[in-house]
């Protein structure tokens, strides 16, 4: 192994080596400079996504570098450069809300872009050593991050849940690692993939390690019967945090899900698309239902999102490569939709964990039209009707659903995404077609850059929802990497 | 290796690994003291590394599949090092949840609906 | 212009109208107005061109825009274009803007930017879906449609309007996403026979025709599909058992509301019965028409009962709606050209009598706020030439020779005559209920004695609101007179419909 495979390593490193900086800067400066800070690292991510355009793209076509640990394709580039995309987004959002705080802006930016960091590994490991490690540098990160309102009981309960049960789901998908190892050996996904696809007899030691891999992530993108953290996790993390972890370690738990299912695991295929058959449906059903009853908004965005994994795992039910780009661009646009979702959040919550109740939200089209309007976008979007984004999101992958003979599936789905109406519809409903407190209007809080990022949200949104070909281009681009058609 | 000595079969160390892991994983799920379920979730930890190391050692023991033994060796310095890092962060959040509750007793905590 | 644009502008104008609207300011309400009723009927003029560019001797599709790809990945495009059938519809739309425009110049006092806003994206999407010639892009419009009409209920409407918009957006929501499930396997099965994604309307017509049958429902794809699709239109139809949201919409929603939901929307419906299920799956239809008949007659005497006994004339009138539908969809099941070519016009025929009936009830609902029969009697005398329009409008509802009901009506029961007699027994029996409670009704607001003392000071109807109605009342005895105007150019396209 050369110095020159490193280069292609040069934006992790950089990123590291950023986030020591900011976290050093911030012990300094203590509870100050919240938006500065923000600002120098939204800076790093921006010099990461240009040295990963400079050397971190596979100018080449796909390889891997660092004895076989890390993959430089275009799958992994799509992935790093959107949960950066989030992870900037959601810097930019929590500027304001830290200094509204009492908490220091330092450790947060710094875990936000180590948690980024750990998120890129997923994105492009190539082998279960690489991914394994990733995915605690994310989750290690998260873990922290929910708490971090140390002073916060509810912020200190979500994150002790979410870190017990988070721990458990790696102990299981460790374990399903250490069975893999044994049936076949290695660790390697490209080997993993030859093997299997050159033995064809059934191996159990192989199919229970797949499976209990498949439950771990399963655990990370929140689907049934593992998604028990999620509303906890939601509810109690500080708002900007709720939107960080719904977003961007879900798209990269979806990279990684992907990489391994669709990749390594593609061969065996039929022996494990009925568990995700079951999850998924399992999944969208359970949380749809489930966020019929919440009164607050956050726990309702959970199993919002909950739901919403389990319309991306339709897509890793179909199998097949539409199946595959599919799930990529749902969770860009889903990654868009729910931020700004969550952006709006942050906008009413002017004072601790104010504005979580659906009814705080009454008579707000009056008040601030162009906010209500931002927000009826997103549930729009997140309900999946046109013309939002949403919309084409859940097109594609259902139609791969529907091409690979799962048609029950996508039926329940559809279903599903009509009951998901009524409980999107229910801020909407507050929003416009019910009378505020007049006397005590609940106020807003009027921070520029949470604006600007809502406004992106609501653009991004509206312009996939009309024209998504470009970002499907560019997923489909990512498809030969994993060795489907 | 002592020729005197018997070895002990590799599945046995592989069943022992299974029954731990699921003791863990049991112990996690029913255990309320924050303490066991920690001690719980190592438990899970170190039976996969159990079975990383028995099937290192099956893997080391034929001169077909010798090269493959390092990979799962690898794995389980990996697995430590992790496993170190998570009780550094799982011990600072409960002991952040003693200090405003004098408990880590998972049951009291229930502002949020588990 | 080039004539080949001409349809993307009918359908895009209204929305580029809202977006003009966007920019004037909110306060200036007097401009609002203006600048919204200005774009409607220069939609109208446009459509007019429609009409006059038209050759109704062409059976298939015409003043075709060019496909352009939309979303390549799966084959849709953006195509659009017109025949006999749907050109007579899209008149209709564009007719009816105006005149909820002005039917609203009074009653919308709040909110008035975002009311006409909604309303002209509510025209985009229907003319859109009317116009489709791509299933997909049919779809969107069909879904977008929801949204304005939703907040038309929601916002403007009555005291119950929360539960009447959410009752209206979950139903008809639930019933077309199971449609969409239904496009999509058209186009899969299109794609398994070319290897091309399309969902070009001519394509899946193809793919839907050669559908398996199967044994059963539940084993028949053909079977599957068409009730996906039967289902989003049945709803919106809406057709007895499926009704129950239209009495609850019909009553929350404003003047203007009403005259959309009942003038346009539900002939979305019937219109996706003629369009999509009868040429895409010919057996499926073969094997539903016993049951769309028996809902169809079902819909017409129940529609006709519950009015009857309804104190409150706005309710009455959305229950007439149901079984006047239930005509229509008799028609479409009959399946003969005299019955289909009846359905067609009868669709129009409803939208122009039951808008202007919505569009009378909500005049005098403005000056003395009930909409309650017992609260009148006898006003004939106070307010006479309200009185003349409401008997003519109630006279073209219940189909009197000479009018546009008649003609549609007459059409639909004698085309099915030859096919499904006791169907036509049963209907001539909802007919003559239809005659009684609208008389009925009639009679008790108009001419009983004269009872309540606050309606003498009741204010004739005045010049805007005449001008309102006056092209409605224009087309009900031009359609009555000389209906050959209105059935030519729909000729040839009903024909070909037939034919599979």
């Amino acid at each position: 192994m050369s110095l020159s495979q490193f280069i292609p390593f040069l934006p992790e490193i950089f990123l590291a080596v950023a986030g020591f900086a900011i976290l050093l800067a911030g012990i300094s400066l203590g509870k100050r400079g919240a938006r500065g800070l923000s600002l120098l690292s939204l800076g790093s991510l921006a010099v990461t996504a240009i040295l990963i355009w400079v050397v971190g793209r596979p100018v080449e076509g796909a390889h891997t570098i660092l004895g076989g640990m890390l993959f430089v394709d275009t799958f992994a580039v799509y992935f790093k450069l959107l949960t950066m995309t989030a992870s900037g987004i959601v810097l930019l959002m929590s500027a304001g809300y830290l200094e509204r705080s009492d908490y220091s802006p330092g450790e947060f930016d710094a875990l936000i872009l180590f948690a980024t960091l750990g998120m890129m590994i997923m994105a492009s490991g190539a082998n279960l050593v690489s991914l394994y490690v990733g995915l605690e540098l994310m989750a290690l990160s998260q873990y922290v991050l929910v708490g971090y309102f140390k002073l916060e009981l509810k912020s200190n309960e979500g994150a002790v849940k979410y870190f017990v049960l988070g721990a458990l789901s790696s102990g299981v998908l460790v374990y399903g690692i250490s069975l893999l190892y044994g049936a076949l050996g290695t660790l390697d996904l490209g080997a993993i993939r030859a093997a299997l696809t050159a033995s064809d007899t059934v191996n159990w030691t192989l199919n229970l390690g797949i499976i209990l891999v498949g439950f771990g992530m399963l655990f990370k993108v929140a689907a049934v019967p593992f998604h028990v953290w999620t509303p906890d996790a939601y509810e109690g993390a500080p708002t900007p945090v709720t939107a960080f972890i719904s977003v961007g370690p879900k798209a990269a738990a979806f990279a990684m899900f992907l990489r391994l299912f669709l990749g390594a695991f593609h061969p065996e295929l039929a022996q494990w698309r009925i568990v995700m058959w079951i999850a998924a449906a399992a999944t969208v059903i359970y949380g749809n239902i489930a966020a019929l009853t919440q009164d607050n908004v956050k726990r309702m965005l959970a199993y919002s999102s909950i739901a919403h994994a389990g319309y991306a795992l339709i897509g890793i039910v179909a199998g097949t490569a539409m199946g595959l780009w599919s799930v990529m661009v749902y969770m860009l646009i889903y990654t868009f939709m729910n931020l700004g979702a969550f952006g709006f959040v942050i906008m009413l919550e002017t004072r601790g964990y104010a504005g979580e109740r659906v009814g705080d939200y009454a008579g707000l089209a009056k008040r601030h039209p162009g906010a209500a309007a931002g927000m009826l976008i997103f549930m729009l979007s997140l309900a999946g009707i046109p013309p939002t984004a949403g919309f084409m999101g859940k097109l594609y992958v259902f139609s791969s659903a529907v091409q690979a003979g799962y048609i029950w599936l996508v039926v329940i789905a559809v279903v599903m995404s009509a009951v998901s109406l009524y409980y999107y519809f229910r801020i909407v409903v507050e929003m416009y077609l019910k009378d505020g407190d007049e006397d005590e209007p609940a106020p807003l809080v009027r921070d520029r850059w949470l604006d600007a990022m809502i406004g992106l949200c609501v653009f991004v949104t509206l312009f996939l929802g009309v024209y998504p070909a470009p970002v499907v281009g560019l997923a489909q681009s990512g498809v030969h990497a994993l060795g489907l058609g | 290796m002592n020729p005197t000595m018997i070895p002990i079969p590799s599945a046995w160390i592989l069943y022992l690994s299974a029954v731990l892991f699921v003791i863990g994983a049991i112990g996690v799920l029913l255990r309320r003291n924050g303490i066991s379920i920690f001690l719980a979730l190592e438990l899970m930890l170190n039976s996969a590394n159990l079975a990383f190391a028995s099937f290192a050692f099956r893997f080391a023991g034929a001169s077909a599949t010798a090269a493959h033994a390092l990979n799962g060796q690898i794995f389980i310095f990996f697995i430590i090092a992790v496993a170190a890092a998570e009780a550094a962060v799982g011990l600072a959040l409960f002991i952040a949840m003693y200090r405003r509750k004098e408990t880590i007793d998972v049951d009291r905590f229930n502002i949020l609906r588990w | 212009m080039h004539i080949e644009h001409l349809l993307t502008f009918v359908t895009l104008g209204p929305a580029a109208g809202a977006l003009i609207l966007a920019f004037i300011p909110g306060r200036l309400e007097k401009v609002q107005r203006w600048a919204a009723l200005l774009i409607s009927l220069a939609e109208f003029a446009l459509s007019c061109l429609l009409w006059a560019n038209f050759n109704p001797d062409i059976a298939g599709f015409q003043l075709q825009t060019a496909k352009v790809p939309w979303i390549p990945q799966l084959g849709i495009s953006y195509h659009l274009g017109i025949d006999g059938i749907s050109l007579l519809l899209v008149m209709l739309t564009t007719l009816l803007m105006p005149v909820v425009i002005i039917a609203s110049w009074r009653s919308i006092s709040e909110h008035v930017k975002a009311f006409h806003i909604s309303l002209l994206m509510l025209t985009t999407a229907m003319l859109g879906a009317f116009v489709s010639l791509d299933v997909f892009l049919f779809y969107v419009f069909w879904e977008l449609m929801l949204i304005p009409m939703y907040f038309i209920i929601g916002v403007w409407g009555g005291p119950r309007r929360i539960y009447a918009a959410v009752k209206f957006f979950i139903y008809t929501m639930v019933g077309s996403v199971l449609m969409l499930v239904g496009i999509l396997y058209l186009a899969y099965s299109n794609h398994l026979q070319t290897h091309v994604w399309s969902f070009a309307y001519s394509d899946l017509l193809k793919a839907g025709r050669q559908l398996q049958m199967g044994h059963s429902f539940f084993t028949s794809p053909q079977m599957l599909v068409f009730a996906a699709f039967a289902l989003a239109f049945a709803i919106k139809v809406p057709m007895f058992p499926f009704h129950t949201w239209l009495p609850d919409a019909h009553t929350e929603a404003p003047t203007g509301g009403s005259i959309i939901l009942a003038g346009v929307l539900l002939k979305l419906g019937t219109y996706g019965f003629l369009r999509y299920n009868r040429p895409m799956f010919p057996d499926a239809w073969h094997a539903f028409v016993p049951l769309i008949l028996v809902l169809a007659v079902i819909g017409i005497l129940y529609g006709a009962w519950v009015a009857l006994v309804q104190p409150d004339m706005k309710k009455l009138v959305a229950y007439s709606s149901v079984s006047h539908l239930g005509f229509v969809m008799l028609g479409l099941a009959a399946g003969t050209i005299a019955s289909t070519e009846g359905a067609v016009l009868q669709m129009v025929n409803h939208g122009l009598s039951t808008g202007a009936l919505f569009l009378l009830v909500g005049v005098i609902y403005e000056r003395r706020h009930t909409r309650m029969i017992a609260d009148y009697g006898g006003i004939a005398r106070v307010v006479p030439v309200y009185t003349g329009l409401f008997l003519l409008v109630t006279l073209s509802s219940i189909g009197l020779p000479g009018l546009n009901g008649f003609v549609g009506e007459f059409l639909i029961l004698a085309g099915t005559w030859r096919r499904y007699p006791v169907a036509v027994i049963f209907a001539a029996l909802g007919l003559i209920f239809g005659a009684i409670y609208m008389l009925w009704m009639v009679q008790r607001v108009f001419w009983n004695p004269f009872t309540h003392e606050e309606n003498k000071s009741l204010k004739d109807i005045n010049l805007r609101e005449v001008l309102a109605v006056a092209p409605l009342v224009i087309f009900i005895v031009w359609i009555g007179v000389h209906p050959t105007t209105f059935l030519s150019p729909m000729e040839a396209a009903v024909r070909s419909l037939l034919m599979h």
